[in-house]
C-alpha cells in the first residue's frame, strides 16, 4: 500500500520525464534506422553520415573544442577560487562580479563577442590598432588559425566562474586545523595549495570536469551564434552538424543516426573518465 | 541524440504553445511574416466582410529561424492552414509529402511569371502559389563614384568595367565592392551563383545526375567572385559578412557598392540619408546577358491543414491582381499586378529590369546540402586554403555523392 502511494505521487513527474526524455530518445533511435517514409533501412543512414569527410572534421573539431575549453576552464576556475578564498577587502564584491559571465544568457554573450571580434567594427581590433599594437586589423573569426582559439576563449570566459564557485565551496569546507598544522611545519602558501587545497577539492574538480565535458559536447549556442560552424567548417562541431542536417537539410533520419553515434561515443568517454578516476587510490568518494 | 530530439520536442512544444493552430470550423489559420502585418490585417478584414462564415486568424512569423519552425509544424501534424514560405523551400516540402498541390486553386495561371511558377512545380503539379518575387542588383554610392572620377550616370556593365570601377573605388580604406562569404549561407549562394551562370557554368547538370561544380566555366565564375576579396576590393571581414552585414558596411560608408535588394533601400535612406543611392544591373561578361537568382515568397497549404477548402478560397482572394500587388513587399508575380502605380519608382526600375534574367535554382531534394558543399568550397578559397580549382574539385566530389544518394 505504502509503496503504491509513493508511486502515485511520483507518477506525474515520471510521466513528464518519460514524455520529455525517454520517448524522444527512443524515437531518435527509431528514426536512425528508418528512411524518410518510415520504412526500415538498416544501417544506411549510418553509412551515409559517416562517408563525408566533414563528419570526421567535425569530430576532430569537437575534441579540440571540448578539450581546449575544459583545460582552461578548470585551471582558471581553480586559480580564481583560490584567490577568492583569501581574505581581502572587497572580496564579496569580487565574488559577485566573477559570476557575471556565468549568468549572462549564452546567446547574448555570443552575439556581443561576435561584434567585439568583428574585423571591421570590433572594439578589440579598434583598441589594438588604435594603440599601435597592430598595424592592420586581424580577422579573428575569419582566420583559420585564430577562429577556434577565439571561440574557446569565449567559452572559457563563459564557464570558468562556474568552476570557480564550485571549487570555492569545496575550499571553504577545509578545516582550518590543516592550514595551522601546515604552518607549524613551515609550509609556504604554494605548499598549502599543493598539499592541502588541491587534494581536498579534487572530488569537486572531478565532478565539475565531468559536467563540463557533457556541456562541452552538447554546446551549440556560442559557435552557432558566432560562426555557424564556418569558415569552411573550421569550427563545425558534431552537435552543429546534427542540427544542420535535421533543420537545414531536412535529413531527420541521417541526423538521428549521427546523434546515435555521437551519443555512443559520449557514453564511452564518460564511462572511461569515471573508470579512470575510480581507479585513483585514496580518492574521496 | 539528446540534442536533436530535445530540440525537436522543444520546438514542437513552443510552436504549439505560442501559436494555437487548432482551427475551428470556418476558421483559417494563416502564418504570415511580420513585414506585411499591417497589409495582412487590412486584407483579412476585407475578406471577412465579404465572407461572413469564415474567420481568418493571421499569426505573425519572423524570418529568423522560420525554415526550422515551418518544418517542425509541417512534420508535427499541427500545422496551420496557410503558410508563407520562400519559393526555394517548396520543393522539399512537396517531395516529402508535407503540402498539397494547388492546381485547382490558382486562377489566371498564364498571368503569372513563368520562372516563379516553374520554381514551385514538381512532378507536373503546382505545390504553391507564388505571389512575390525579386532579384538582386548592385547598390552603389553615387558620391563615391564621383569622388574617384567615375560617372554615376554610366555605371559598369561588363565584368572588366566592374573590376576596374571596384579597383578605383578601393581607396582611402574603402572597399569598392563587398561580396559576402559568411553569416547566412543563402545570401552568398544568391550573390555568387549569377557569376557562375554568366560564365556558362552550373553546380549540377540540367538532368541533375552529374555534378558540374569543377567545370572550367563554373571555376571561372567562382574565381571572378572570390577575386574581389583576393584583390582587396571587398572588405577584410568578408568571411563574416552576409547581406545584412554588407548593407551595414555600405551605410557606414566603408564600402562603395554591394549586391542588394529593393528591400534594402528604405533602411539605407533612414539610417544614412546622406548617401546618394544608385542601382545598376549585375555586370556580365562581354556579349553575355546578365543573370540573377530569382527569390521570393509563395503560399502553401500543409497536408495536415484543418480547413483546406476555406484556405483555398482565401488564397484566391489574396491573389487577385489588385490584392497581390497590394500585399507584396517587392514585385508581384502576376504580370497584371506589376502594372500598378506603386511599382513605377525609378530605383525599382533597375530591379525590375533584372527580373527577366532571373533564374530559379535547380529543384533537387538535396539542394541545401549541395549549396553547403559549394559554400564550404568558396570559404576555402577565401581562406587561402585551396585554389578555386582545388576547392571546386572537392565540392564537386561532395555534390556528386549527394546526387547519387
Amino acid at each position: 500500500m505504502k509503496s503504491q502511494t509513493g508511486l502515485l505521487f511520483a507518477l506525474p513527474a515520471l510521466i513528464v520525464l518519460f514524455m520529455l526524455i525517454a520517448y524522444p530518445v527512443a524515437y531518435t533511435g527509431l528514426l536512425s534506422v528508418t528512411d524518410a517514409k518510415g520504412n526500415f533501412s538498416g544501417l544506411d543512414n549510418f553509412a551515409a553520415v559517416l562517408k563525408p569527410k566533414v563528419t570526421v572534421q567535425a569530430f576532430i573539431n569537437t575534441i579540440y573544442w571540448v578539450f581546449g575549453s575544459i583545460v582552461f576552464q578548470v585551471v582558471l576556475g581553480t586559480l580564481t577560487a583560490i584567490l577568492l578564498n583569501q581574505s581581502f577587502f572587497g572580496r564579496g564584491a569580487l565574488r559577485a562580479i566573477t559570476l557575471i559571465p556565468w549568468v549572462v544568457p549564452g546567446i547574448v554573450a555570443a552575439t556581443t563577442w561576435a561584434w567585439m571580434f568583428h574585423t571591421e567594427f570590433g572594439i578589440i581590433n579598434y583598441m589594438l590598432t588604435g594603440t599601435g599594437v597592430l598595424q592592420n586589423p586581424i580577422g579573428w573569426l575569419t582566420n583559420k588559425d585564430t577562429v577556434m582559439p577565439v571561440l574557446i576563449a569565449i567559452n572559457v570566459w563563459k564557464l570558468f566562474p562556474f568552476v570557480a564557485i564550485m571549487v570555492l565551496a569545496g575550499l571553504q569546507s577545509i578545516p582550518n586545523d590543516l592550514y595551522e598544522a601546515a604552518r607549524v611545519d613551515g609550509a609556504t602558501f604554494w605548499e598549502e595549495v599543493w598539499y592541502i587545497m588541491l587534494p581536498s577539492v579534487r572530488p569537486v574538480i572531478t565532478a565539475v570536469t565531468l559536467l563540463l565535458v557533457i556541456w562541452g559536447l552538447n554546446s551549440i549556442t556560442i559557435i552557432y551564434a558566432i560562426t555557424r560552424g564556418g569558415p569552411a567548417n573550421k569550427t563545425l562541431i558534431t552537435p552543429i552538424q546534427i542540427f544542420r542536417s535535421a533543420f537545414e537539410s531536412f535529413q531527420f533520419n541521417q541526423a538521428a543516426a549521427l546523434s546515435v553515434i555521437f551519443f555512443a561515443v559520449t557514453i564511452v568517454v564518460v564511462f572511461i573518465y569515471i573508470k579512470v578516476l575510480s581507479a585513483q587510490p585514496g580518492e574521496a568518494k | 541524440m539528446k540534442l536533436t530530439s530535445a530540440a525537436a520536442m522543444l520546438a514542437l512544444t513552443v510552436s504549439s504553445l505560442t501559436l494555437s493552430t487548432a482551427a475551428f470550423a470556418g476558421e483559417v489559420v494563416w502564418w504570415t511574416p511580420n513585414w506585411g502585418e499591417a497589409r495582412a490585417k487590412e486584407l483579412v478584414e476585407k475578406f471577412q466582410a465579404a465572407n461572413p462564415g469564415i474567420t481568418i486568424k493571421a499569426e505573425i512569423t519572423v524570418s529568423d529561424g522560420l525554415p526550422q519552425r515551418v518544418l517542425t509544424a509541417l512534420q508535427s501534424g499541427g500545422a496551420p492552414d496557410i503558410i508563407e514560405v520562400q519559393h526555394g523551400w517548396v520543393n522539399g516540402y512537396a517531395q516529402n509529402g508535407l503540402i498539397i498541390p494547388l492546381d485547382d486553386t490558382i486562377q489566371d495561371k498564364d498571368d503569372y511569371t513563368k520562372a516563379a511558377i516553374d520554381y514551385v512545380t514538381w512532378d507536373n503539379q503546382l505545390w504553391a502559389i507564388p505571389y512575390r518575387m525579386e532579384t538582386r542588383a548592385v547598390v552603389f554610392n553615387k558620391g563615391d563614384f564621383t569622388a574617384v572620377g567615375l560617372d554615376p550616370a554610366n555605371p559598369p556593365q561588363t565584368w572588366d568595367q566592374f573590376v576596374d570601377a571596384a579597383t578605383k573605388l578601393s581607396v582611402n580604406g574603402k572597399s569598392g565592392f563587398a561580396i559576402t562569404g559568411g553569416g547566412e549561407m543563402g545570401n552568398t549562394i544568391t550573390a555568387s551563383l549569377p557569376y557562375v551562370w554568366m560564365a556558362g557554368g552550373a553546380l549540377i547538370s540540367d538532368d541533375m545526375t552529374t555534378a558540374t561544380a569543377n567545370s572550367p566555366e563554373t571555376v571561372k565564375g567562382v574565381t571572378f567572385y572570390t577575386d574581389f576579396l583576393k584583390k582587396g576590393l571587398s572588405p577584410a571581414s568578408t568571411l563574416e559578412n552576409d547581406g545584412t552585414a554588407a548593407r551595414r558596411l555600405f551605410i557606414a560608408g566603408t564600402v562603395s557598392s554591394y549586391l542588394g535588394g529593393q528591400f534594402d533601400i528604405p533602411s539605407i535612406k533612414t539610417e544614412n540619408p546622406a548617401i546618394d543611392i544608385g542601382v545598376f544591373p549585375i555586370p556580365h561578361p562581354e556579349g553575355v546577358n546578365t543573370a540573377g537568382v530569382l527569390g521570393g515568397w509563395s503560399y502553401v497549404i500543409p497536408k495536415d491543414a484543418k480547413n483546406p477548402t476555406d484556405a483555398k478560397l482565401f488564397l484566391q482572394f489574396l491573389n487577385t491582381t489588385e490584392n497581390q500587388g497590394f500585399f507584396t513587399d517587392t514585385f508581384p508575380v502576376r504580370v497584371s499586378s506589376q502594372a500598378l502605380p506603386r511599382f513605377d519608382d525609378p530605383i525599382l526600375s533597375v530591379f525590375k529590369s533584372m527580373l527577366p534574367y532571373a533564374r530559379p535554382v535547380p529543384i533537387h531534394k538535396n539542394w541545401v546540402q549541395i549549396t553547403q558543399a559549394y559554400f564550404d568550397g568558396l570559404q576555402r578559397i577565401m581562406l587561402d586554403e585551396q585554389t578555386p580549382q582545388e576547392a571546386m574539385d572537392q565540392a564537386n566530389e561532395e555534390i556528386q555523392a549527394l546526387l547519387d544518394s
